[in-house]
């Protein structure tokens, strides 16, 4: 391939688009998710069945099969939807693959079995556009997931790839597009959103002979997977909106830091800049426009400061990477000491958007302070676990129970988690929060990457404070004390009350510590590690005074603080619960009340999830006792009776 | 045991004074008084550890060690000093010294360090010996070209770690010394490295390594009780391996693979959801 010229780009872009789109020149197109949780699901195994059954019906000339990033549903994986009508498919197995080429492209009629059934009203769903969970999002940054080949970068052209990077390089200056980005409002969706025009005027301002772009690939956040399906999907417009930023600070030099958990994510994008490299697209004189820049993938090694933006300089350096006193801040001073600019994945792919359409495109969706569209994680206790993109505004309501489905069998909602370890639990009573940065705020999280955790009443918020302060106190990277020492005594603070060892005094001990750490710690790690513990005592109090005070974990999650047993009056006797309990610790005659065996009880919650009479009941350790000295008078007395017999 | 040490001291009363509570601890003790002696017995035998003792700091003293170390590099010297200036002090620190102890120590000091010289010294043999069988020559000749190829470029030292646990499975100290000195940087600022990554791991993997994610999406779908089971199942730590050296068990930040929570991936297999009973079952495929 010869590198392109303006000229010769925007002739091959027309061709490709002339191509009915997405199908290149194919009847049609089977986009098979290649996400992570599909490729759990054997996603590759079925690639290669339709490829030999294309290959055995001789349709493998008119329909291709394409691994695909992340389509978004996960829940239902593995999924796949077929171009251009728009058929989905989902929980498909390899034993799947004869019946779909044989009915749906031999015959011509859909494999009603393995189409999206709606939960309320049980009907077949045949079109992915017409399924709720799809149909209310926006797709912008994710405007591309399951419609291109990931390792094909003409693909990403006959989607308007590169044109955004083409207009900015052949008819823009670098104050047009610094202007550009001011005006949209874009924030950094990293999660602390300053404005990316704003950073990017500063470091345009600065003269040097070196300036770098860095890409923060290095999601750590646990519960958070939308970088890497946007690396992993559609590499090349991470890419594309570093070149545009590169252009607009002047840099002839990129970085993508990448976790070393995304071998894929560090695959599709090797390729990606090896083929643009060889259409002209990065290195010297990009389109011949005149304009150097080369990307280069450095991958992390797994240290959650490092998503921090001078500790992941200090970790491209080759060093430990520990966060340094700003100022100087790193666009006058940063990676190797030149000016540095570091933006998110999800910030990189709106710019070629913002770009192309202009500011006030994309300003149209959003609120006024938080513009564009948003990209979560949705995962835990809800029934349409998957990634998912809406308008900046969207109250959480609605995206947990009409995008997500709700909750699953029928519990009730407790919190949801935002931010990861340096977000925060919100509660039901603040559902009805906008998700904009300023508002998310106001509740103690933050708005944090986009990780989504929905929690249900199984789950017990001691623990889930416990959870966090563990991470941070073992990720803390040890420079300021007050958060290498303070994570840790806070997390044995909170350990101390789901083990039953807390007294009073405790929570507002948790409380003053917090503050001292949020107030003396040097980098956003140590600053917000208080986050989770603080927001689940604000919202969560009664649950912590039952660990302190009655030694009771309501949720039953705490193994010192609770004890399970049957209530006579509402057990039917059905035996549910008997035959989930792995121990054999529940017995008793059917139709007539059940038993649960505290010695054998391991406290699995098996049996309280599996009764559907709310009959298994969860109580405070001191009942265990209590209910032993019960078990052995029944047993005496029924010797006694026994031997009167 | 007994081990075969050399005293060197030119008072000979201090050496006696040695070799009378040494031997009852069951080594075996010669003295003499001279450096040249001392050559010429190293010349004849082997001895597993040297005690030379020093008086007042002397110009001579330094070049004894350096001799000494010439004559055999691989036993291991005890310097005992009366009086040392801190420069004499330094300079045996240069010559690799092996320990340093002021003359008047408490005998249970000298013992410790006698102790801990010999250990050192078998120990060193040992993961000498294990090194041969492990690291083949062709690991190694691997882990130098990549060095090779990357000793010029600021910032590499991470990729060379990434690339040397790729090829040699884990990271123990025998080939961090190498990477340091392959990279000409300090021991100290390559384990610092390799201790702060949670990638790089300094202990070896089972056959199948198996990883558990404590995600958040995860953990709320009890993925603690994962681990207890298996750690139970397999009579293993976590971070650890069983003592059969089949299986090792991890717990990882986030897979990303929420969807499928709790997961677990054995090797590169992702599996999920399992419960704690499942998870302990899924071994047996890997038996």
């Amino acid at each position: 391939m010869k590198r392109l010229t303006l000229d010769s780009f925007r002739t091959l872009a027309e061709s490709l688009k002339g191509e009915q789109r997405a199908d290149r020149g194919y009847r049609a197109s089977i986009m098979l998710c290649g996400g992570t949780g599909c490729i759990a699901g054997r996603s590759p195994k079925i690639r290669d069945a339709f490829r030999e059954e294309l290959r055995n019906k001789w349709l493998d000339k008119e329909i291709r099969i394409v691994l695909t990033g992340c389509n978004g549903f996960c829940a239902n994986g593995p999924v796949l939807i077929i171009q251009p009508e728009d058929s989905f498919y989902q929980k498909v197995t390899v034993a799947d693959v004869p019946a779909i080429v044989e009915e749906h492209f031999v015959k011509r009629s859909p494999v009603t079995r393995l189409m999206y059934k709606d939960p309320a009203s049980k009907e077949q769903i045949p079109l992915a556009q017409d399924i709720p969970f799809f149909n209310r999002q926006v797709l912008r940054v994710l405007r591309n997931k399951g419609l291109i080949d990931p390792e094909n970068i003409e693909d990403y052209v006959a989607h308007d790839g590169y044109m955004a990077a083409a207009k900015a390089l052949s008819e823009m200056t670098s104050g047009e597009i610094v202007d550009e980005m001011k005006r949209s409002g874009l924030r950094g969706r990293g999660g602390a959103g300053f404005p990316t025009g704003l950073k990017w005027e500063e470091a345009a301002g600065v003269s040097a002979d070196l300036k770098y772009i860095l890409c923060n690939g290095d999601e750590g956040d646990p519960g958070a997977f939308m970088d890497r399906s946007v690396m992993e999907g559609d590499p090349h417009v991470v890419l594309e909106g570093m070149i545009i930023g590169a252009k607009a600070i002047g840099s002839r030099k990129g970085y993508i830091y990448v976790r070393a958990e995304y071998p894929l994510a560090v695959k599709h994008l090797r390729l990606a800049i090896a083929h643009a490299n060889e259409y002209g697209l990065l290195g010297k004189d990009i389109l011949g426009t005149g304009f150097d820049f080369d990307i280069e993938i450095y991958q992390g090694a797994g240290a959650f400061v490092c998503g921090e933006s001078t500790a992941l300089m200090t970790s491209i350096e080759g060093k430990r990477g520990m966060p340094r006193t700003r100022p100087p801040q790193s666009v006058h001073k940063g990676l190797f000491g030149k000016p540095s600019v570091l933006n998110n994945v999800e910030t990189f792919a709106n710019v070629p958007l913002i770009i192309r359409h202009g500011a006030d495109w994309f300003k149209s969706v959003g609120t006024e302070k938080s513009t564009g569209t948003k990209v979560f994680a949705l995962s835990g206790a809800v029934n349409n676990i998957g990634l998912i993109e809406v308008p900046m505004g969207t109250p959480l309501r609605e995206i947990i129970f009409d995008i997500g489905g709700g909750i699953p069998k029928g519990r009730k909602f407790k919190a949801v988690q935002l931010g990861g370890p340096s977000g925060g639990c919100i509660p039901e009573q603040l559902l009805d929060t906008p998700v904009t940065f300023e508002d998310i705020v106001k509740t103690g999280a933050i708005m944090g990457s986009g990780g989504m955790v929905v929690m249900d009443d199984l789950n017990c918020m001691v623990s889930v404070a416990k959870f966090f302060l563990e991470f941070t106190a073992d990720e803390s990277c040890g420079k300021c004390t007050p958060c290498r020492i303070g994570t840790t005594v806070l997390y044995e603070l909170v350990k101390d009350i789901t083990e039953g060892r807390g007294k009073e005094g405790d929570l507002e001990l948790i409380e003053d510590l917090s503050k001292d750490i949020i107030a003396s710690s040097l980098c956003g790690l140590g600053q917000s590690a208080p986050n989770p513990v603080l927001t689940t005592i604000r919202y969560f109090r009664d649950e912590f005074e039952a660990h302190i005070r009655q030694k009771w974990c309501p949720a039953g999650v705490c193994r010192e603080l609770s004890t399970f047993y049957i209530a006579e009056e509402t057990c039917t006797g059905c035996g549910a619960c008997a035959r989930v309990c792995a121990k054999k610790a529940i017995t008793g005659e059917k139709k007539k009340p059940h038993s649960i065996s505290q010695e054998l009880c391991i406290q699995c919650r098996s049996c309280y999830q599996a009764c559907r009479f709310n009959s298994v009941k969860i109580g405070p350790r001191s009942m265990r006792e209590d209910l032993a000295v019960k078990c052995v008078l029944e047993e005496t007395s029924a010797a006694v009776t026994a031997g009167e017999e | 045991m007994s081990s075969r040490i050399l005293v060197i001291d030119e008072r000979m009363a201090a050496s006696g004074e040695l070799q009378r509570v040494l031997t009852p601890q069951g080594h075996l003790v010669e003295s003499v008084c001279a450096i040249g002696e001392a050559l010429e017995n190293l010349g004849l035998k082997k001895y597993d550890l040297i005690i030379l003792d020093v008086g007042r700091s002397r110009e001579e003293d330094i070049e004894f060690i350096r001799s000494l170390k010439t004559a055999s590099p691989e036993t291991p010297v005890i310097l005992m000093a009366h009086s040392p200036s801190p420069e004499q002090y330094n300079r045996a620190m240069e010559l690799k010294i092996d320990y340093y102890i002021p003359g008047y120590s408490p005998a249970h000091v000298l013992f410790r360090t006698i102790d801990r010289a010999l250990r050192k010294d078998s120990d060193q043999k040992h993961t000498e010996a294990d090194s041969q069988g492990e690291f083949s020559p062709e690991m190694l000749r691997k882990l130098d070209s990549v060095m090779a190829r990357y000793r010029n470029k600021p910032g590499s030292l991470i990729p060379v770690l990434q690339a040397a646990q790729e090829i040699v499975g884990y990271l123990p100290p025998v080939i961090l010394k190498r990477i340091a000195k392959g990279m000409r940087v300090s021991e100290s600022e390559v384990h610092g490295v390799v201790s702060f990554y949670s990638y790089f791991t300094m202990k070896p993997r089972g056959r199948h390594n198996i990883r558990v994610c404590l995600g958040t999406a995860c953990y709320v779908k009890s993925a603690e009780e994962v681990v207890r089971h298996l750690s139970e199942g397999l009579n293993v730590e976590v971070g650890g391996m069983t003592t059969d050296k089949k299986f090792s068990l991890e717990t990882v930040r986030c897979l990303g693979a929420c969807g499928l929570a709790p997961v677990v991936v054995i090797d590169k297999e992702t599996h999920g959801p399992v419960n704690p009973v499942k998870a302990v079952d899924l071994l047996k495929d890997y038996v």
